[in-house]
């Protein structure tokens, strides 16, 4: 939407002539506009759209305390689809003149205000209000915008948080995001936000009150509309997933356990404008314990930074693809382990104690993450979406989320997903089929026990049974086996573990469970978990030679 | 007539016995004297110990029956020892300076003085009280110093690994690197206890114990103290600590201050907020839980020594909702404490507290070294009841698995060794 053109609807009509030409129906009329409803074998019956232009949503939230109310603050703006640029607490460790500094420096769309439960402070989460006031936050588009301030905190604050803000800004008051501190309340929070979206920031970009005006349904951020199609499908079959979205700048992870979602974006992880970063935080020598081929590591370094100020360059090389693919292993690691410290149960929550529990006193804020609950792992973005080979994004799915027990293993075959998480508000059950058979594309199923063993030790024994597959065998440690079962098909699989690996029925006990194929097929990861493998290259290299065999992922190199 | 005769007959027959008796006790002769008298400094002391040693009367028999010596006496001369350009001191008398009882044939003479020497004689004494001969030594004695107590080598060793240990991982904190220590739920849970004060908008109420400052667990109380007066501070709550003694309210009042002091509000320090109830047990408890149930404080900390009051102050905190941490050494109130509290500090994890909240490397060094004795203890312990339950168990145990135990028991885990 930048210039000449500064219309972002320009962009949308050209990409809807693209499908109807593909499609070879036509949905564009002779101005341009989509033709609705469908007339025969013209046009379409709605039109559904997100938006992640200009970097999408930024907002910036506070709370009193950091790991509670400020906490909830952030969960519900990442759950409505947000970029949180800074979290301001009453613990943050700053100094109130650099705290209204940072605010004046930031310029979010949106802020959203938490803090106190109800009947609870009311000083604190009004110093916050005073905080905001004065730095007199500016927005990024327009300048006779108000900016857009949430307050969803002690509901006997609003009075005097009223009274803080002057005209200078859009207050809307919500239901408080933590009531009590025992419960989390962020649906009226997240609704708030994507209104808000709508009627203030997407208003003031160039072209989209043009492109609202054309919707059937609300324009949703894409990552907010990546979670609901996620958490739709959760809810819906009863499975607990994990989606990623990896791309050059951020990495998002979404997350489903037990009914709680979670959405995490790591703004430094990227595969081209943070390539760097994630070469600086991992370290070269975990990436490279990925390459099974001999690199110069100076050549390497240039490589990287050559990606970064050239993001759309593809690798041309077969060194290039498995270096991407190795940093790629990292900054999925990386990323799913901020997931899952931010993904914890409630902090401040009286706890009830036995007795027995003398010696085995759990902290609250547990993360709610577990690999061996895991029963659908989703994967999109370029490196992975995009992989030559199917069987490279399962081997980086599997080595940077080290899934435990049986887990499927799945890909957003073109990103369809934020699309479909709109389309579900529209038509859930069209949703819920497209999502099934064309927005994913399963690449197959990963039984890997967890525990550590010796090499060359047993790990588990299996025995799969379907029409066209009937194996036996047994899966040392350290090994990697790939069978073919094909897309569609599904087959019985009893794993029994040796003693000390844990399928997910206990240590030593076997598991029996339907799985289903794939492009890959069925992936028996005997390396253990957690997954160990050495930055010594000595070491690494034989493995993960072995590994790369195992699975063929590199053909070409052997 | 008949009863007279009868009376004069019993009176006959009486005085017989009598001087039959006396007959007896005055024609008793001495036992048998003891021979081979030794005399020689008694090791491992300060100078204060001989050892005298002798061969047994010949009439002191194991089996003998009726029992002729029933104890040796033990006489002892001292003779000042003569200073140097100093005329001779005149010697003193013979005196009994102890007994031992039959068939001991050594003693130790603990009340010696390195400025004498000794000579010393021994008697055997019989039932009846009668002494044979003294047996005297005929070289004079003088009692040496040693600078080393050989029989606690092992205490010297295990002082060394330990020490070293401590010495050891201070250094390696020092050097940088990171020592892993155990998470301990309740410390962590100090800072989430604030927060919810905070968030409800409530207070903190802090209690180190009962005891006076000088107990060990007020003073690890008042570490712990420390630490969440700090966070009281940063997080702009309120905290109230009521204390049961008046040293302990200054103690306590000189912390906070100087934890608000270093977060940077020390506007925010209210002294108070720190006062003295009463040293009374149960006039002091009564007293914080009417507090407890009118102010309702959303975070409470037990951190000292508890009685009976333990259990009375968890479940009114308990009731009124509020997130527990409780610390204590005092075994018989844990139980109530971990039953009641969301969190508790059992025993040594309350006094790791000062190491665990500081990160300081001497604290840290000092924590690990202690457990690397601790380790080596355990061992040891069990070891020693491993060979010792052998060693009853066998019906014939060896002769030197019986002198390992033995030599475990009384060197390295009993009096002498590492646990005195």
């Amino acid at each position: 939407m930048e210039e000449p053109a500064a219309d972002v609807t320009v962009g949308v009509t050209n990409a809807v002539t693209e499908i109807a030409e593909l499609s070879g129906r036509k949905l564009v009329d002779d101005n341009g506009q989509i033709i609705r409803p469908a007339q025969g074998d013209v046009g379409c019956d709605a039109y559904i759209s997100t938006s992640s232009a200009g970097g999408g949503l930024q907002m910036m939230v506070a709370g009193v305390v950091r790991e509670m109310t400020a906490a909830s603050a952030k969960r519900a703006a990442l759950g409505a689809g947000a970029i949180v640029m800074d979290v301001i607490a009453s613990n943050d460790r700053r100094l109130p003149h650099e705290q209204i500094q940072r605010i004046r420096e930031l310029r979010p769309d949106m802020i959203l205000i938490s803090g106190g439960t109800d009947g609870g402070t009311t000083s604190h989460v009004v110093q916050l209000a005073e905080l905001i006031a004065p730095a007199k936050p500016q927005p990024r588009f327009g300048s006779e915008y108000r900016m857009p301030v949430i307050y969803a905190g002690n509901k006997e604050a609003v009075p005097i948080v009223e009274e803080t803000f002057d005209k200078s800004v859009e207050l809307s008051v919500v239901p408080n995001l933590r009531p009590v501190l025992e419960r989390e309340n962020l649906g009226p929070a997240r609704d708030k936000i994507h209104d808000l979206f709508l009627e203030h920031v997407m208003a003031h970009a160039p072209g989209y009150d043009k492109l609202i005006s054309w919707t059937d349904s609300p324009i949703m951020p894409t990552p907010g509309a990546v979670g609901d199609i996620l958490r739709t499908i959760a809810e819906g079959q009863g499975i607990n997933a994990v989606g990623v979205d990896i791309g050059g700048a951020t990495t998002d992870v979404f997350s489903v356990f037990d009914g709680v979602f979670n959405r995490t974006v790591s703004a430094n992880l990227g595969m081209s404008y943070s390539i760097s970063n994630v070469c600086s935080e991992a370290g070269m020598p975990s990436i490279l314990r990925w390459v099974h081929l001999e690199m110069d590591e100076r050549e390497l370094r240039n490589r990287v930074k050559n990606k970064m100020i050239r993001p759309t360059t593809i690798p041309q090389t077969l060194e290039a693809l498995v270096f991407e693919q190795a940093v790629s292993r990292e900054a999925l690691r990386l990323a799913y382990q901020q997931h899952k410290e931010f993904a914890t149960t409630l902090k401040g929550v009286q706890q009830q104690r036995t007795v027995g529990d003398t010696f085995s006193q759990n902290t609250s804020g547990q993360t709610i993450v577990d690999n061996m609950k895991l029963d659908l792992l989703v994967a999109s973005g370029g490196v992975l979406s995009h992989a030559p080979r199917m069987v490279q994004t399962a081997a980086m799915l599997v080595d940077a989320f080290q899934p435990e027990g049986i887990t499927t293993l799945a890909k957003d075959s073109i990103f369809m997903m934020p699309h479909l998480g709109v389309l579900a508000q529209v038509h859930s059950k069209a949703a819920l089929e497209v999502f099934e058979r064309d927005c994913l594309i399963y690449l197959g199923t990963c039984v890997a026990p967890k525990g550590q063993g010796q090499r060359g030790k047993p790990c588990f024994s299996y025995s799969i049974r379907s029409h066209a597959l009937n194996e036996l065998g047994e899966i040392s440690c350290g090994e990697l086996k790939q069978l073919p079962l094909a897309d569609g098909e599904k087959a019985e699989i009893t794993v029994e573990p040796a003693r000390g690996f844990d399928c997910g029925a206990g240590k030593g006990k076997p598991v029996r469970k339907e799985i289903r194929g794939g492009t890959v097929g069925i992936i028996l990861d005997g390396r253990g978990r957690e997954l160990e493998l050495s930055t010594k290259r000595e070491q690494s290299v034989p493995a993960v030679t072995q590994w790369n065999q195992a699975l063929d992922l590199y053909p070409e190199s052997s | 007539m008949q009863g007279s005769i009868r009376i004069r007959m019993m009176m006959l027959m009486a005085a017989f016995v009598v001087v039959c008796g006396w007959s007896a006790i005055s024609n008793a002769a001495p036992p048998a004297p003891p021979s081979g008298i030794t005399v020689k400094d008694a090791p491992n002391d300060a100078g204060t110990g001989l050892i005298v040693e002798w061969q047994l009367s010949p009439d002191d028999r194991k089996d003998a029956d009726p029992r002729v010596v029933v104890r040796y006496e033990i006489d002892r001369l001292a003779r000042p020892l003569k200073p140097e350009n100093e005329t001779p001191i005149k010697e003193s008398k013979f005196a009994k300076v102890g007994e031992v009882n039959f068939q001991l044939a050594k003693y130790l003479d603990q009340n010696a003085n390195r400025q004498h020497e000794y000579l010393y004689r021994v008697r055997a004494v019989s039932v009846d009280g009668e002494s044979s001969t003294a047996v005297e030594s005929t070289v004079a004695v003088q009692p040496e110093l040693q600078y080393f107590d050989m029989r606690r080598a092992w205490y010297l060793v295990l002082l060394v690994v330990v020490g070293g240990a401590v010495v050891y991982f201070i250094q390696v904190v020092k050097s940088g690197k990171d020592l892993k220590i155990r998470k301990i739920a309740g410390l962590e849970a100090v800072e989430e206890a604030v927060g919810r004060a905070t968030e409800m908008g409530r207070s903190c109420l802090f209690i180190p114990g009962i005891l006076d400052i000088n107990d060990i667990q007020t003073v690890a109380g008042i570490t712990v103290m420390s630490r969440v007066a700090g966070l009281v501070a940063e997080y702009n709550a309120s905290l109230e600590i009521p204390t049961c003694r008046s040293l302990v309210m200054t103690t306590s009042r000189e912390t906070v201050a100087a934890a608000y002091l270093s977060a940077g509000r020390p506007d925010a320090y209210r002294e108070d907020d720190i006062y003295y109830l009463t040293d009374e047990q149960f006039g002091y408890v009564a007293a914080v839980t009417g507090n407890m149930v009118r102010k309702k404080p959303a975070a409470c900390f037990y951190m000292g020594a508890f009685f009976a009051e333990s259990l009375l102050l968890a479940e009114t905190g308990n009731a009124i909702g509020a997130i527990q941490v409780a610390g204590t050494a005092m075994p018989s109130q844990l139980p109530f404490f971990v039953a009641a509290c969301d969190y508790t500090l059992i025993g040594e994890e309350f006094f790791a507290a000062s190491a665990y909240l500081s990160h300081e490397p001497h604290q840290l060094g000092s924590l690990k070294g202690q457990d690397i004795g601790k380790f080596i203890g355990g061992i040891l312990i069990i070891a020693g009841c491993l060979l010792a339950t052998v060693v009853a168990v066998m019906t014939d145990p060896p002769s030197g698995l019986e002198s390992l135990v033995t030599f475990i028991r009384e060197n390295i885990l009993g009096e002498k060794g590492f646990m005195p």
